[in-house]
């Protein structure tokens, strides 16, 4: 082992020494023998060869022995790439055009899989994160909802003290909270944790200490606070000191008692959690809704986790936790306030809810992103293979070029594995250098796609970052060698088999027929590609274009939008009303503000809140359809340019709580089918007020977005704000005289100068807030179609080199043709009909793959059939239209030929 | 008969090198005359087998090498055993014995004629 090393040593830095040695040590061999043979009485000249000839010409031997040296493989691999360089270098034009094809390949595959990789691939950074499931009740929600995988908190409770499936659990609500610094107050996102949150997830604390069990028995008891990492640092600038000091929260004196590991920033992926609060604060971080305990109105609003003990799988603890909710849900059934009007027949459907386990790392945003980041992956493999097709194409070519060279070294002894090695060794030289340039290119166009992509508060500490990481760069690696094979293979295989005899006879262009059919079938497969490419170009654009123009349903042009929340600055309930009457009135009285409007819930921005009803009359199971509501001031409708187009508007007077209703078309439509809406009435199953029914239906408007504009509108209702008890945080609506974004600045600064303490928080026009709706939609069309223009260009230039280097091959016989009197009209249509040829097999081949694989970006689609006979005709005539051109010039040149030049060629 | 080397068991050369090496230090030329007259004849290694394999076994560190005088007062490359050399023409001549033995047996060649 250690002679080995040695030799390793000595092979690599004295091969000099030794190469000289070792000629050295040949040559006293040869004259030994040639001494011996003079002794034995032979002709001096004769002993002379006699002694050549037995060594077997020394290069060989040197050969040998070099190859055998320990390490000989490095030096090989060196000549190999040294030899590699000077031919790639040799070919400037070459090089450049294809490590800038790979760069770009690479890059855009490396920027993708980063993109993937961190927001959906990976799992959250805390310890054994596979064994964390979320616990979600699934099937018919009786009550008032925060969202899709919530609970109650005393259902937490039942969960967690009665289980046997899990070795902890823990829930989390995530919310806003003000924070007042240098008398700025700023709202900042936050986790109401319960006390088992920490342990669980496994996350420590780096100074101070978590919260613990007695920081989360009594409601109210413990105004303590952990910060994140990051917030502490960014915020706090790291200060040691914190612990202990006491910050406002909410107004509320908070303590903080600890700063939590790096790198964890909660367990919602695109809303980092800057600070961690115990559950029992809930009246406090959350004025606006208290109940913490309320099972009545099955209040849902934690998400329930849990850790799966160790052996225990999903089905089983699934099975197991089944009998348990049973046992709840019957106990809430029986609780006399439950739903005074709900019949047997409907609480049966209740009770049929399941226990459903989702991986732990689920959540909203890894679901949204999830599908159109695997599309767009998908989409830059296609470029990338493309890529690959283009310069095993263009390898191809110079491989027949190189004919020569290859034959000259086969001719002198090389192996034809070794000729295979030192072009596998070139090709590895571009993809690498491809994929230096890609990760740089992957860099920056993450950068770009974080700031597109991701929410705007969260993009500078988002847990995406552009930097790579080792994921990337083994990604990376695996796409250059897997590239440098695709792309190399072939070329050098075609190459080893050169035919020394004929590449040796010098007749440049005749005995190069090799590979042509190779190269034409590449061509096609470009072809196909570039197709599928444009294809689903076209099919996003045409999407975007579609949910641009159905628009939210009303006009949008002069508004500008913000959100306030009194409450979490120190108003309370009843300061709050008065607070918005005063803003109101403050707003309106700026010049070039034509009218206000609040509403609870803000549009087109995902958020919803539902609420099951009940009604005497209605038809089909009112409580399975829950409607989406909001509380709505009386100009809310006038503002935002929303006809009344039955019954009336909310007036001053309508201030009971929720006693009248503005409902849509899709409400009536579906609860008063072939009535008359007007004067019907239905009731919330979670206002215990509301039985029997006694909201009344005062008005109808149009159907409109609501989340976003893929949606088809839900049911709607409104209700009017002032008449709500507790008025929480308001979504403002200010329309404008004129450019909406020249009254930003000014609206920034009365709200300041209204009240510093409460920020007008995401202030926007509701253009940019739909333009940020559609970032999504944005960024795959707008990707797709580079992609696709990027694919269609590659497919053309390979094309145009096939058909460049049939021509030439065929300027013989092109020449001959001319000089028996064909016309130039005759050769231009010989060569047209073979470009035609190519570029209809590769059509054919990618529309009936396009036709198949179009199913998997139909759910991404607005507005128009996947299979879009207008798309792939107009991706189809393009394509067909850029080939023919490139096809065209080398047509052009060969009916060109000058037939004596031709014929003297021979 | 001259054998040509490429036609020799694997494993051959090596053993016959060590063992020409077994009693003195040869240079290149030695080597080879000195394992023509152990085997009579039989193997004739040309230096297109040789060399590698020297180069290969001073690398696994059984032999060591030095300049030295050669008889016609000419410069050669000297072979020696080194202490893990001997050591594997004792395991190799182990090695050797047995299959001889089991290939004599096989072959139904005379057990005294070994």
């Amino acid at each position: 082992m250690i002679s080995r090393v040695r030799a390793l040593w000595k092979n690599a830095f004295r091969r000099k020494q030794l190469d000289r040695d070792l000629d050295e040590e040949l040559e006293a061999y040869m004259k030994l023998v040639e001494a011996e043979k003079l002794q034995e009485g032979m002709a001096p000249e004769e002993a002379y060869a006699y002694a050549r000839r037995q060594t077997g010409g020394t290069d060989h031997v040197v050969q040998n022995v070099r190859d055998v040296r320990t390490g000989a493989w490095i030096e090989r691999f060196v000549q190999d790439v040294r030899y590699g360089i000077r031919s790639l270098a040799n070919n400037p034009t070459f090089s450049l055009v294809a490590v800038g094809t790979l760069a770009l390949g690479i890059g855009a595959n490396t920027a993708m899989f980063s993109l993937l990789d961190q927001v959906v691939l990976r799992l959250l950074p805390v310890r054994d994160p596979k064994q964390l499931v979320i616990v979600k009740e699934a099937g018919n929600h009786y009550g008032n909802s925060y969202g899709p995988n919530t609970m109650s908190w005393p259902m937490f409770e039942d969960l967690r003290d009665n289980n046997n499936v899990f070795s902890a659990m823990f829930c989390r609500f995530p919310t806003h909270v003000t924070i007042g610094y240098s008398d700025q107050t700023v709202q900042i996102s936050a986790e109401l944790v319960s006390s088992t949150y920490f342990q669980t997830l496994g996350v420590e604390a780096v100074l101070g200490r978590t919260i613990s069990h007695d920081d989360d028995s009594i409601p109210d008891s413990a105004p303590v606070v952990v910060l994140s990492y990051s917030f502490w640092q960014s915020y706090f600038n790291g200060d040691r000191n914190m612990i202990g000091r006491t910050i406002a929260l909410n107004g509320q004196a908070m303590t903080v008692i600890g700063v939590a590991q790096p790198g964890f920033d909660g367990v919602e992926m695109g809303e980092p959690a800057k600070i961690f609060v115990p559950i029992m604060m809930k009246t406090e971080m959350t004025p606006h809704s208290d109940g913490l305990k309320d099972r009545r109105r099955r209040l849902s609003w934690v998400t329930t986790y849990g850790r799966l003990r160790p052996g225990m799988n999903t089905e089983q603890a699934q099975a197991s936790l089944q009998p348990l909710l049973h046992s709840i849900l019957e106990m809430e059934v029986q609780q006399p306030e439950f739903i005074r009007s709900a019949t047997a027949a409907d609480r049966e459907p209740f009770l049929r809810n399941r226990i459903e386990l989702l991986p732990g790392s689920d959540n909203d945003l890894r679901e949204y992103m999830s599908r159109p980041l695997w599309v767009l992956l998908a989409l830059t493999a296609a470029v990338l293979l493309l890529a690959c097709a283009n310069l095993a194409n263009l390898l191809l070519a110079r491989a027949t070029t190189r004919e020569k060279e290859f034959a000259v070294r086969l001719a002198i002894g090389a192996g034809r594995a070794r000729i295979v090695r030192q072009l596998l060794v070139e090709s590895l030289l571009l993809s690498g250098s491809g994929a230096v340039v890609g990760l740089m290119l992957a860099y920056a166009a993450d950068r770009i796609l974080l700031r597109i992509y991701l929410p705007a508060d969260a993009a500078s500490e988002f847990a995406v970052s552009p930097i790579p990481d080792g994921r990337m760069l083994a990604f990376t690696l695996g796409a250059m060698l897997l590239t440098s094979l695709v792309f190399g293979l072939l070329p050098a295989m075609r190459a080893s088999r050169t035919e020394i005899t004929l590449a040796l006879k010098d007749r440049s262009g005749a005995a190069s027929t090799g590979g042509m059919s190779l190269r034409r079938l590449l061509v096609s497969i470009q072809m196909a590609l570039s197709l599928l490419l444009l294809v689903g170009a076209g099919l996003f654009v045409r999407t975007l274009r579609n949910l641009e123009d159905v628009g939210p349903g009303f006009p949008t042009d002069h508004l500008l939008t913000f959100t306030t929340a009194p409450t979490l600055s120190g108003y309370s309930f009843a300061d709050t009303k008065s607070y918005y009457d005063r803003l109101k009135v403050d707003l309106e009285a700026m010049p070039g503000v034509t009218s206000i409007a609040f509403s609870t819930m803000p549009v087109l921005r995902g958020y919803a809140w539902q609420n099951a009803i009940v009604g005497k009359d209605f038809e089909g199971t009112p409580i399975e359809q829950q409607p989406v509501l909001s509380q709505v001031d009386p100009n809310y409708f006038a503002t935002l340019g929303i006809p009344v187009i039955a019954g009336r508007a909310f007036s001053a007077q309508d201030v009971a709580p929720t006693d009248y209703a503005v409902v849509n078309e899709s409400f009536a439509r579906e609860y008063f089918p072939g009535r008359n809406p007007l004067g019907q009435r239905f009731g919330l199953v979670s206002d215990s007020e509301s039985v029997p029914p006694k909201t009344e239906v005062i008005g109808v408007i149009p159907d409109r977005k609501y989340r976003d504009l893929k949606e088809t509108p839900p049911p709607q209702a409104y209700f009017p704000y002032l008449a709500v008890s507790n008025v929480r945080g308001m979504t403002v609506y200010v329309r404008t005289q004129g450019d909406p974004r020249q009254f930003e600045d000014a609206l920034r600064e009365r709200m300041h100068r209204f009240d510093p303490h409460v920020p007008a928080v995401d202030l926007q026009t509701v253009n940019e807030q739909i333009g940020f709706s559609l970032r999504t939609e944005r960024l795959v069309a707008s990707l797709s179609a580079v992609f696709g223009c990027f694919a269609m260009v590659l497919a053309v230039i390979g094309l145009y080199g096939v058909m460049a280097y049939t021509v030439l091959r065929r300027t013989r016989e092109i020449g001959i043709r001319i000089a028996l009197g064909a016309l130039r009209s005759n050769v231009i249509a010989m060569i047209m009909c073979d470009v035609l040829l190519l570029i209809g097999s590769g059509l054919a081949a990618g529309v009936t793959l396009a036709l198949v694989l179009v199913n998997l970006i139909r759910s991404q689609l607005y507005g128009l059939n996947a299979r879009d006979p207008l798309t792939f005709i107009s991706s189809a005539i393009i394509l067909a239209l850029a080939a023919g051109f490139a096809g065209f010039i080398p047509a052009v040149r060969a009916s060109g030929v000058d037939p004596t030049i031709a014929l003297r060629q021979e | 008969m001259a054998t040509n080397e490429s036609d020799l068991v694997q494993g051959t050369l090596d053993v016959l090198i060590l063992k020409a090496l077994a009693l003195q230090e040869l240079h290149g030329m030695g080597i080879s005359r000195r394992i023509g007259q152990m085997t009579n004849g039989a193997f004739d290694v040309k230096p297109g087998s040789l060399f590698p394999a020297l180069h290969r076994m001073e690398e696994a560190g059984w032999l060591t090498s030095n300049w030295g005088q050669a008889e016609t007062n000419r410069r050669a490359k000297f072979y020696a055993l080194t202490k893990t050399g001997r050591k594997q023409l004792r395991t190799e001549t182990e090695r050797w014995a047995r299959i001889s033995f089991a290939m004599g047996a096989a072959l139904g060649i005379g057990q005294e004629a070994l």
